[in-house]
């Protein structure tokens, strides 16, 4: 009875698997766009113990390395250009005409043009990530900035602290729970981009082996790579989260059993 | 040493969104003297203060610290901001934000933690060295900033109605601790308050200000030099005929009329 409520969660999803095999396999038996579970399974064991270009750990190492790098250089440089605008009026205001021009340009509009420009592989994916997370990594961290506490800025000006001071110790350390917000919502850009290039330009990753199975009419492997998929953004969503928990425990976040 | 004091406003105005905050005010404030600047909300105390400090400039007349215009904050001066909470880093311990004052004026990384616990156990908190603010009760998160000024090493201490928001107990004991080492170290104090009691208590000088000023009832209300000896006594120092007939004249100046 006392375990019986860590069962829950799987119920729903246990009773949908079920319905999913019967349709699968009775209702529309030999369908091009469903195939029930345990051929999925199946089919994903198979693209497990595959060899070279297709294996599920080569591709999943590609998406992940290019999802990476993008949101790395997306990152490194909204938070930096960020910064500038968050503390500066004048800065803000030079930019803002610019921002507002391209900030509305999607991200996979950009394909054709990386693609000319770098062709197929690691450089053009990693670019039109690294544009779809700048965005909303400078959009944000702009308005971080703008919120630290204005006395905590004064404190820093009685004390003396130099300019770069003042930013390393007071303003990035105050922007911290804002800037775990970016990041996750930069995370999951970064992945839904990858993986869209990999669908419709790049050929390589998980995007573009889904596509091939779509190709080449097996439906079990295409919703195997979906679900794999599925599988990986969560795991990057836990421990981006087990991440942003270490990091606020470290700066002092401590709960309230901690009160003396 | 020169002979000019350590602060003095000379006919400084302050005018703050087209309105007159502090008409033409003058005053001077010694080595080693502790003056409180008290006061009825809007009077400009505040203001007052932080034009003192270097956060903002006078609309006209002359602010100077040692004769020459103060131009901005200055590590020789200190301020105790009122909201502690806002002005201790809580992403750093009690000894971390003790040595934000000690990185800002270029203290090497190995001399700190000896300056840390110096200051941490004058206000005695030296057991709470590694807790973070947010475990800390108001009066000590207050003692936290006052080390951190302390750590400065000031000439000159501002304190922005630095008890305002603890509760009697913890107000008095702080009030006693300020005073002692007020009279250990030698520190100069500008003090802002709105508690006539707490400004009698704690100075050699109080300025009184009044909301509103006009050209002929100037900001500045009243200056009175509180002769009570010290040490003072929270029971028998209120009970003193000079405090309590001092009490009786600023009581006026607080709009209880």
């Amino acid at each position: 009875m006392g375990r019986l409520h860590l069962l829950r969660p799987w119920a729903f999803p246990a009773v949908l698997l079920g319905l999913l095999e019967g349709a699968a396999r009775w209702l529309v038996p030999g369908s091009d766009a469903l195939a029930p579970p345990s051929h999925t399974v199946m089919a994903f064991g198979r693209a497990l113990m595959a060899q070279g270009d297709d294996s599920v750990l080569q591709a999943t190492a590609f998406t992940l390395t290019s999802a990476a790098l993008g949101l790395l250089l997306g990152a490194a440089l909204g938070l930096s250009l960020g910064i500038v605008l968050g503390l500066s009026r004048r800065a803000a205001a030079m930019g803002f005409l610019s921002i507002e021009v391209l900030r509305p340009v999607p991200s996979v509009a950009l394909i054709p043009l990386a693609m000319l420009v770098f062709g197929f592989g690691y450089r053009m994916e990693v670019s039109v990530v690294a544009f779809a997370t700048f965005w909303p990594l400078l959009i944000l961290t702009q308005a971080a900035v703008r919120q630290v506490e204005p006395q905590l800025l004064e404190v820093a000006h009685a004390l003396g602290l130099s300019p770069w001071a003042r930013t390393t110790q007071i303003v990035l350390p105050a922007m911290v729970p804002r800037l775990f917000i970016a990041l996750r919502l930069g995370v999951s850009i970064a992945l839904v981009v990858a993986v869209t290039v990999e669908i419709a330009a790049n050929p390589s990753g998980m995007g573009y082996a889904m596509m091939i199975a779509q190709q080449s009419l097996a439906p079990d492997l295409m919703l195997a790579w979906l679900f794999w998929i599925g599988v990986v953004g969560y795991g990057i969503n836990l421990a981006t989260l087990r991440l942003q928990r270490a990091v606020a425990q470290r700066m002092g976040e401590v709960n309230l059993e901690a009160k003396p | 040493m020169s002979a000019s004091p350590l602060l003095r406003f000379d006919q400084v105005s302050i005018h703050l969104g087209g309105r007159e905050i502090l008409s033409p005010t003058s005053f001077e404030v010694t080595r080693g003297e502790f003056v409180c600047i008290i006061g009825p909300s809007g009077c400009g105390k505040t203001t007052l203060l932080r034009a003192a400090a270097g956060f903002l400039s006078p609309s006209g007349g002359a602010a100077l610290r040692h004769g020459k215009p103060i131009a901005g904050p200055s590590r020789e001066v200190a301020f105790v901001f009122q909201d502690y909470g806002r002005a201790l880093l809580p992403w750093r311990t009690v000894a971390g934000n003790i040595s934000l004052a000690l990185e800002a004026a270029g203290i090497a990384a190995d001399q700190r933690r000896a300056r840390i616990a110096q200051v941490l156990a004058t206000v005695g908190l030296g057991e709470h060295a590694a807790k973070f603010p947010a475990q800390l009760s108001g009066g000590m998160q207050q003692r936290v900033q006052i080390a951190r000024c302390l750590a400065q090493e000031p000439e000159l201490m501002m304190m922005d109605e630095p008890f305002g928001a603890l509760d009697a107990m913890t107000r008095e004991s702080l009030q006693d601790e300020v005073s002692r080492l007020v009279q250990s170290t030698g520190l100069t104090v500008l003090f802002v308050t709105h508690d006539l009691e707490e400004a009698i208590y704690l100075s050699d000088r109080v300025i009184a200000l009044r909301t509103n000023p006009t050209p002929d009832k100037p900001s500045m209300a009243a200056m009175l030099e509180v002769k009570i000896p010290r040490p003072r006594d929270q029971l028998l120092t209120k009970e003193h005929p000079e405090f309590l007939r001092l009490r009786r004249e600023l009581y006026g100046f607080l709009g209880h009329h």
